[in-house]
């Protein structure tokens, strides 16, 4: 009976104190109150109390632990560390006060005032505290990282599939088209009336392949009066070789691919250029993404029928590899956990669209990726091998893995490494051969025994011999010091290789950083995905790094990211084609990404995509075919007032030409561009041991080839490339930025090439086929540098600017003053927008 | 530990109503994580009074040596060839080597009795202009990841400069200027990004002026000058081309990209006139040239360098690095290496801080003076010194610093901070602070979070501020 009471009481009490801290939440933890924690408070006790204070740090100083709610409400030794509401109560505040000679913490250094005030102010709003009890992991319905709660952000849900309503039934050609009219016709919008076909046809050669049509293909498409010449010339375009040189460039952008390492010590990749034209190829013939994807994580660990498939795998598997490290100066054990996060960083961006790294030292704040995600994905990369110590013109270090390719690759590329290796034996072994032949002659016996003692090798066995006449002794020692001199002049030929990653010997498991410092060890989890996109368990075989189950998962359609991930890529492959995404942050389909303008559009095509086997050419021909794509650019005052960014495309976009096409548009004008691919533009700068920065031989834009083929130096590119927003290599990059800087103008005012290219493009002008009057040159010169007809406006002006500027030059005794003026006209065309700006 | 992504300040209804107010393409920009369209930064109000309107950082590239400078440590010479393991306060490791002592002579200057030693005699009469911050550390044991982490905050992940901060925070004071010009930057050791803008509006990248490794004298802005066409014929031609593009203009109606080409040509074509005038020391009096030595052997360069920032201080820019070359690394003989580049620099930066006195420039102008690392107290090879982020000075003066205090200090060998240290977070948080910028509420929306350039730490030196 008595006991029946006492259990009743605890019950009842409990119940009490439960209802207590309920309603102390509930009326605390305010929206406001939360934010100034998550502002203020917690990166304040993260970076100066948790060391010592927090369960995850296996330490509490004084019993406190101040990771959790209940550590400070139920506090350490000296009692509760704070009082919500009162301020001079609160031991914490006392504490960091600094007033007590006797609780003074951090012990290391005060805080600040403004955080010590910050503190004060958190006190008095009766501390919100959102933190959990931080030994059980709970998943809280209002905890942004719960990756079962966060399956109902639009990005994760399954795909759907719906019938666009029916608005305007004459205008689609397609069912892209049906999606985009219904939300116009529900703006009340129209769109835009068809671009003229010199627009629409300059627009399908630059977005499909980089390059303007010459006034030849123009032309041919104009005169094709076919129905389908447009459907024709699409085609045409995507089997052109130059299709993969503008498409892999997209990749190249996110796969942050550059020909060095960037960062602190920006050594030069020899063999990255392989990785470059693996992709360009593997676009050209169309590759599955499923299968790109699969390749370039884990190319090096599949099966092969062939050494060329295995060489091409492996080139692929490059991608993990040409990531920037911080090569010198960090702890191995830190560089590792660096590499990896980079390594998820751009996997996560590139194909996820998600901001994984966030999740590397807490849980993410606004996405379903808890830290233990993270560190189940960074098994897998620990797990992995991209960097190795390598002898390199005599200098040993850690650079980035390569392996021989070719049916005797490992030998070759043994062999290079190890002469490396063994040169400074050899110099030393030269050295005292050419020491022992000067003691032959000098006939000093007693110095020869002596150095035949210390070093045999460096004696020749005739020489050695004291029995043998002088002369003979002399001429083997000859021979041994002129193939020891031969042997180190010569080194043997840099062998053909690629960068590829490796399985650790030992793969594992990895533990959460605590705080995501690379030497505070957490608990550990199994390597696996992130379970916000599945419940599907990584089944690693022993031994084994698990970037083949990885490359499946990421594009598993039923059990892995698949969905999301042909979200992502039809999202970007839009982006590219249209001008801006149907979800403009391409690269962040988070929570703090945007929502999609079009979300049914987003998953038709994204179906479409898996449904056509992942073919990104089917998904290109499918958008360029739709009247969207080829809707004009014109304005209009209501689609402007009600829409003015166009997110509903009542018009199609303007865009700049981004710098390869604008170099390689000059070239072309000029005839000085060639077409054919190329492999290495580095060759020249020699072997890896060189930092670029410090490089007298820097690297050459002189190349007449595509700019796809122009070096990519990480922290020196290209002038044209860096003034013209190419993508930072550093970084996986979706979109890259669109600046409006001072240094454009002066580069198409003033660089050599620009000038160069304009007055290739007048000389053909004037010596070409046009013989006719200077109107019709003018004319000329507008269908090859804009594809476009000049109208009588334009031609007057070009004429009286080139008169004008014939008649100066030569009053100014200039002997080739036609051609200078032709010059500066075509110099002119390249600089205006209409060149420069895609109608 | 580096958290490199996170800090939210600014809300979605912020960027949103922003967008409303006809920043349409910024917001967007903002949005989506990449640049805005303008060709000069926007002037923009500060968060704080502000002590400083800009900032002058004179950067000794490879480290000089604190112990040899500006930290006096007598038991470095009575301890001289003796290990310093089990002595200093960080001198928790097996192999620390041996205490190697200063061979210079120091002495305190001014009313306020600054030390120094012998090396600065010029600069030792603005001691009591100079505020000298002695327990300055950072990370970063190579060269490569120290440069980053000085001008950026971090080294393994690209982030945008101090002087880009900057820009963005304050803007141009000057329309035919950027707001950030860096003279003679490094090629090496992470290069442009030390000057770069990251995921920041291009129009806030640092304008390079040459490079380290040569002479002022013979650096050019790239492009600034038409090989082919004299001013007049250009302009000729200038005008075709805003013609074409305000004819494309009218067709188009209303678009931004356009009319932002022809403003930008605008921009280039007054610049291609003014920077060459500001480069062109001619108009400098004889007593200015000999102020900073130029003219001298020694001097010439770093004179010249100093006085082009002086030039550009003057003209409205926020931001103005000036960079030695490669060569206070002295790895080897210290001792003479040492002579050698402080004669180099030691007048041209008193003539700096003097010019900018008279002019009254001084005191809204932050004159910033250290490098990457400090040097060991320990020998290397015999005679040099090794790289030492641990704890290392570097000195301010002008711009509402308080001249004449030596603040922080390190342990008796010069080793480890052990009063007030003032970690690299700390520093770039109170340059800010000088310049009227809330290190915390300086962010940038990208890839859906707030960054700032102290990531998550920095705490405002107030002391150190008048």
């Amino acid at each position: 009976m008595r006991s029946q009471q006492l259990k009743l009481f605890w019950i009842w009490l409990v119940c009490i104190l439960a209802t207590l801290s309920t309603s102390h939440a509930a009326d605390v933890d305010t929206a406001e109150g939360i934010a100034y924690f998550e502002k203020h408070i917690r990166p304040l006790l993260a970076n100066r109390c948790y060391k010592c204070h927090s369960v995850r740090t296996k330490k509490h100083e004084g019993g406190l632990l101040l990771d959790s709610r209940a550590g400070w409400a139920v506090g350490g030794d000296n009692g509760p560390a704070v009082m919500p509401g009162d301020v001079d109560a609160s031991l914490l505040i006392q504490a960091v006060r600094y007033t007590d000679p006797d609780l003074q913490m951090p012990p290391d250094k005060a805080l600040p005032q403004d955080a010590v005030a910050r503190l004060e102010q958190w006190v008095r709003m009766r501390a919100p505290d959102p933190r959990g009890d931080s030994t059980v992991e709970r998943a809280r319905r209002d905890d942004p990282s719960d990756p079962i709660a966060g399956r109902e952000h639009w990005a994760f849900r399954p795909l759907t599939e719906q019938p666009p309503a029916i608005a305007l039934p004459d205008w689609p050609r397609s069912t892209i088209d049906t999606f985009i009219v219904a939300q116009l016709d529900a703006a009340k919008l129209q769109p835009a009336p068809d671009a003229d076909r010199r627009v629409l046809i300059r627009r399908v050669y630059v977005q499909l392949i980089g390059l303007p049509p010459t006034p030849q293909q123009v032309a041919t498409f104009l005169d094709d009066g076919r129905p389908d010449a447009y459907e024709r010339l699409v085609d045409q375009l995507l089997n052109s070789p130059h299709f993969g040189e503008r498409w892999g460039r997209h990749w190249l952008d996110l796969a942050r691919y550059a020909d060095s390492n960037g960062l602190d010590e920006n050594f030069l990749f020899r063999e990255a250029w392989r990785y470059r034209n693996w992709v360009i190829d593997a676009v050209n013939a169309d590759l599955p993404f499923d299968q790109f994807v699969l390749e370039q994580i884990a190319g090096d660990l599949l099966p092969h029928d062939s050494i060329e498939q295995r060489d091409g795998q492996r080139t692929a598997a490059g991608f993990l590899v040409v990531g920037p490290k911080v090569l010198l100066g960090n702890d191995p054990k830190e560089r590792r956990m660096d590499v990896a996060d980079e390594q998820i960083d751009t996997i996560g961006r590139a194909i996820l669209g998600q901001t994984l790294g966030c999740a590397r030292c807490h849980d993410h704040k606004f996405d379903p990726i808890p830290t233990a995600d993270y560190y189940a994905l960074a098994g897998i990369f620990t797990s992995t091998e991209v960097m190795e110590r390598r002898y390199m013109l005599g200098q040993q270090r850690v650079m980035e893995r390569l392996v021989g390719l070719g049916p005797d690759g490992d030998e070759t590329d043994g062999a290079y490494e190890k002469y490396w290796r063994d040169r400074p034996k050899l110099q030393e072994r030269q050295k005292h051969a050419q020491s022992a032949l000067d003691l032959l002659k000098k006939d000093n016996a007693k110095a020869l025994e002596a150095l035949a003692k210390e070093h045999a090798d460096a004696i020749a066995d005739g020489a050695a011999d004291a029995s043998q006449p002088k002369e003979k002794r002399i001429a083997s020692q000859k021979t041994l010091l002129a193939e020891l001199n031969a042997a180190v002049a010569k080194p043997p030929g840099i062998p053909a290789r690629a960068m590829i990653p490796n399985d650790a010997d030992a793969p594992a498991d990895e533990s959460i950083r605590v705080a995501g410092q690379f030497d505070h060890l957490g608990e550990q989890v199994p390597r696996g995905f992130l379970r916000v996109l599945s419940d599907v368990t990584a089944e690693i075989p022993e031994r084994q790094s698990g970037r083949v189950e990885l490359g499946r998962w990421l594009t598993d359609v039923d059990g892995g990211a698949g969905q999301l991930a042909a979200r992502v890529l039809a999202n970007r492959v839009w982006h590219h084609l249209i001008g801006r995404g149907i979800v403009r942050t391409v690269d962040n389909f988070g929570r703090t990404g945007e929502a999609p303008s079009h979300p049914e559009l987003l998953d038709y095509l994204a179906r479409e995509l898996i449904d056509s086997g992942w073919s990104i050419k089917n998904l290109v021909r499918e958008i360029v075919l739709s009247r969207t794509f080829a809707m004009s650019s014109r304005h209009d005052d209501a689609g402007h007032s009600l829409d003015p960014e166009n997110r509903l495309l009542w018009r199609a976009h303007r865009r700049r030409l981004d710098p390869e096409t604008l170099r390689d548009s000059m070239l072309s004008a000029g005839g000085e561009l060639d077409l054919k691919p190329m492999q290495s533009s580095v060759w020249y700068l020699g072997d890896q041991a060189t930092a670029v920065g410090d490089n007298k031989n820097r690297r050459r834009t002189d190349f007449p080839n595509r700019s796809v083929y122009l070096p990519v130096i990480r922290n020196d590119l290209p002038e044209l490339f860096d003034v013209f927003d190419f993508a930072d290599p550093h970084t996986s990059t979706g979109m890259r930025p669109q600046t409006m800087v001072a240094t454009q103008g002066l580069f198409i005012l003033n660089d050599a090439s620009v000038m160069a290219a304009a007055e290739a493009t007048a000389r053909r002008l004037l010596a070409g086929e046009i013989t006719g009057e200077q109107e019709s040159k003018v004319d000329r010169m507008f269908e090859v540098v804009l594809n476009a007809r000049a109208t009588e406006e334009d031609r007057n002006e070009l004429l009286a600017f080139i008169s004008d500027f014939k008649n100066r030059l030569t009053s100014q005794g200039d002997s080739d003053a036609d051609l200078r003026a032709w010059s500066m006209a075509c110099h002119a065309l390249f600089a205006s927008s209409r060149f420069q700006i895609l109608e | 530990m580096k958290c490199h992504r996170f800090i939210q300040t600014t809300n979605r209804r912020d960027m949103l109503r922003a967008s409303a107010c006809g920043f349409g393409q910024l917001a967007l920009a903002a949005l989506a994580g990449q640049g805005a369209s303008a060709a000069i930064a926007r002037r923009q109000i500060p968060h704080l009074p502000a002590r400083a309107k800009r900032v002058i950082f004179l950067f000794m590239w490879g480290g000089p040596s604190h112990v040899d400078l500006f930290d006096p440590k007598p038991r470095l010479n009575v301890e001289s060839g003796k290990p310093l393991l089990g002595k200093s306060v960080g001198s928790d490791r097996d192999q620390l080597g041996e205490v190697m002592g200063s061979p210079f002579r120091f002495a305190q200057h001014g009313d306020s009795g600054v030390w120094m030693s012998e090396l600065f005699p010029h600069l030792s009469r603005h001691a009591d202009r100079m505020c000298v911050l002695r327990s300055v550390h950072t990370e970063g044991a190579a060269h490569g990841e120290a440069l980053l982490r000085l001008h950026t905050g971090q080294a393994n992940l690209v982030r945008p400069s101090v002087g880009a901060w900057v820009s963005y925070g304050l803007g141009s004071e000057n329309e035919s200027l950027p707001a950030f010009i860096t003279i003679s930057p490094p090629r090496g050791h992470g290069g442009v990004q030390n000057y770069g803008n990251a995921f920041l509006p291009a129009v806030h990248q640092g304008t390079a002026i040459g490079s380290a490794e040569i002479p002022i004298s013979q650096a050019v802005v790239s492009n600034l000058v038409n090989a082919r066409l004299k001013p007049d014929l250009q302009q000729e031609q200038l005008k075709l081309i805003q013609s074409l593009n305000r004819r494309h203009l009218r067709e188009a109606a209303i678009d931004q990209q356009i009319e932002g080409l022809i403003a930008n040509y605008e921009l280039a074509f007054r610049m291609q006139s003014t920077v060459p005038q500001i480069m062109d020391l001619n108009d400098e009096s004889q007593g200015t040239l000999d102020l900073y030595g130029v003219g001298s052997e020694t001097t010439d360069n770093f004179g010249r360098q100093c006085l082009l920032a002086r030039r550009f201080a003057e003209l409205g820019v926020r931001y103005i690095q000036v960079s030695t070359n490669y060569t206070w690394d002295h790895h080897q003989k210290v001792q003479e290496g040492h002579i050698a580049e402080s004669a180099k620099v030691d007048r041209p930066i008193a003539g700096l801080l003097e010019d900018l006195a008279r002019r009254g420039l001084l005191e809204d102008t932050l004159v910033l003076w250290g490098a990457e690392f400090g040097r060991t107290p320990m020998a290397e090879n015999g005679d040099g010194r090794n790289h030492h982020p641990q704890a290392f000075t570097m000195w301010a003066a002008g711009g509402g610093v308080r001249g004449g205090l030596t603040y922080g200090s390190t342990d008796d060998f010069g080793y480890r901070p052990v009063e007030n240290p003032v970690h690299m977070h700390d520093l770039h948080a109170t340059l800010l602070h000088a310049l009227g910028l809330d290190h915390e509420r300086l962010t940038y929306r990208h890839a859906g979070r707030d960054f700032r350039l102290t990531n998550i730490y920095g705490d405002v030196v107030h002391a150190i501020l008048a």
